[in-house]
């Protein structure tokens, strides 16, 4: 295990240069979550247009782990159909549980596939999926 | 001090962590346990268990001697007047939770005033607030200086014939600050306030006198001074504990029970309510004996130089932000920090990977992270099995941790 596979730089690149970070004016769901144990936390803002995600933006505060993955994730569902975000999604927490998964449905996000290795920190990974859930449970 | 000694007896120490040597920088959390006390656990159960305080026969005439030996064991430890006013109980936490459930239950009232600092761990702060909260009590907090010592003149400022308890941390398990405590309870007592002192980070540390401090109560926790997880203690002047209510109900708390009359057990049974942990007393017992042998004023010197060490070298981290005293005269061996540009669990991870065992996050004290204005904060605390060569493991790590994450404005 070495400290590369987790630290790689496209995750040290989204901690320190966040994409989609900020707020979005008149948001259509809003949603935050923190880990109580490490104190990483995020919050999501989205618009929909139909069925699809048309923007999504995030704030937050926390580690690289955390941090990345939210840019990373709002990167990928940006555009994306509820649908499709769902799948998404379930990939995403599949790959962090260990199990096989659609790389080229993830693209970018299986960067951080190397977190499963590091148990104490899925968690930090997985505050994202967790908070964007509950974004979209408001959506009607 | 014979390190190299002292670590074979800790056999812990001796393994490996992701093919490293383990590097046990978190004693603050928790401390290994030397053998001694992991015998003395499976030699109870090999040989001699059975309940405390019960049985007729052997066995239990012998696990009851070797509870109550225990008890003996941390009276000397602490230097109490007597058996009596000490209390066993899970950890610190409970011995705290004890007192604001009996003393503060009968004797906060609304309008009281509670002093706690900010440098409190949850543990002394939460019973007091939902004491408060009950009562109608009015918490006040004593900030800390910019140097990591507590504010006196505050803290003097503060008395009034309306406070009633001062809760007061010996040594903070986040900026490691030892607390003046003899002044602070004697500030205390001449307004008739009583005095809590949480322990849990000093009593493994240096040498502590309760009838020295005067302190009307201490909490101490067994597995922070080499002793098992489940045990802790509470000390408490016997004239307090005479007066106070029973904090839980059962076995063993009572002399004699009829269905309309309970009569309740001489001290300091009165406060432990069923079957005990006198596995963990046990442990606890023979953790003491290990500390007395090595002697509590060689810890506290060889830990002080350690400290020393450690401050000089961790300075020398580029863009390193260390919290509380800067100077080891005034606190233990505990050193939190944080480096711009890599979040503490970061830092965490990137030392587990060499084998460096640390905290991360906001060590149970969330009122003084907010007061720092951050939301965590890496922690390398030391014990005396620590080495220089460890720290200097853990200033290479550090660098390291620097240099994964670049250069950051």
């Amino acid at each position: 295990m070495s400290l590369e596979e987790l630290f790689k730089e496209i995750i040290i690149e989204h901690y320190q240069h966040p994409k989609n970070q900020g707020h979005i004016d008149h948001p259509d769901a809003t949603s935050d979550g923190s880990n109580p144990l490490c104190g990483d936390e995020i919050a999501m803002e989205l618009v929909f247009d139909g069925n699809r995600i048309k923007n999504v933006m995030f704030t937050g505060n926390g580690c690289s782990i955390s941090q990345s993955a939210a840019s990373l994730i709002t990167e990928a569902i940006k555009g994306k159909t509820i649908e499709e975000t769902r799948t998404i999604m379930d990939e995403y927490k599949g790959m962090l549980a260990g199990r096989e998964y659609n790389a080229e449905l993830l693209g970018d996000l299986e960067a951080l596939s190397d977190v499963k290795k590091y148990p104490a920190r899925v968690k930090c990974a997985s505050l994202s999926v967790a908070v964007l859930d509950q974004a979209l449970q408001q959506k009607k | 001090m014979d390190i190299e000694r002292i670590r074979k007896d800790f056999p812990v120490l001796s393994r490996t962590v992701r093919d490293k040597r383990l590097v046990y920088l978190d004693n603050a959390a928790t401390t290994q346990k030397p053998s001694v006390v992991i015998d003395a656990i499976a030699d109870l159960y090999r040989r001699y268990n059975a309940n405390v305080h019960r049985g007729v026969y052997l066995l239990a005439e012998e696990s009851t001697q070797a509870y109550e030996d225990s008890r003996e064991a941390v009276r000397r430890f602490i230097n109490a007047a007597g058996t009596q006013e000490i209390v066993f109980t899970r950890n610190a936490s409970e011995a705290l939770n004890l007192i604001a459930y009996t003393w503060g239950e009968a004797n906060i009232k609304a309008g009281d005033e509670i002093i706690v600092s900010i440098m409190e761990h949850h543990s002394n702060y939460v019973p007091w607030f939902r004491l408060a909260q009950r009562k109608g009590a009015v918490i006040k907090i004593v900030p800390s200086r910019k140097d990591g010592l507590l504010d006196m003149d505050a803290y003097r400022s503060m008395l009034s014939d309306k406070t009633k308890l001062v809760g007061i941390v010996h040594m903070s398990n986040v900026f490691g600050t030892i607390n003046p405590v003899r002044e602070i309870v004697s500030l205390a007592h001449r307004h008739g306030a009583v005095t809590v002192v949480d322990g849990a980070q000093s009593a493994p540390h240096m040498k502590v006198d309760v009838q020295d401090i005067g302190c009307d109560f201490f909490a101490l926790s067994g597995h922070k001074m080499l002793g098992p997880t489940g045990i802790g203690a509470l000390y408490a002047k016997k004239s307090h504990l005479e007066s106070m209510e029973p904090f839980l109900s059962g076995g063993e708390m009572i002399l004699r029970v009829t269905l309309d009359s309970v009569v309740y057990n001489e001290l300091p049974w009165k406060f432990e309510a069923g079957t005990p942990n006198y596995e963990g007393a046990i442990g606890l017992k023979a953790a003491i004996e290990y500390l007395e042998r090595t002697g509590m004023d060689a810890i506290e010197s060889y830990e002080r130089e350690l400290t020393v060490y450690a401050l000089e070298q961790m300075k020398t981290v580029p863009g390193i932000y260390i919290y509380g005293p800067l100077d080891a005269a005034h606190k233990g061996g505990i050193v939190a920090f944080n480096i711009k540009g890599v979040h503490s669990h970061d830092i965490g991870t990137i030392l587990d990977s060499e084998g460096i065992a640390v905290r991360a996050g906001h060590h149970c004290a969330q009122p003084l992270m907010i007061d720092c204005g951050v939301s965590a904060m890496a922690r390398a605390s030391f014990y005396f099995y620590n080495t220089r060569q460890e720290i200097d493991l853990l200033v290479q790590a550090l660098k390291k941790a620097k240099e994964i994450f670049g250069h950051v404005a």
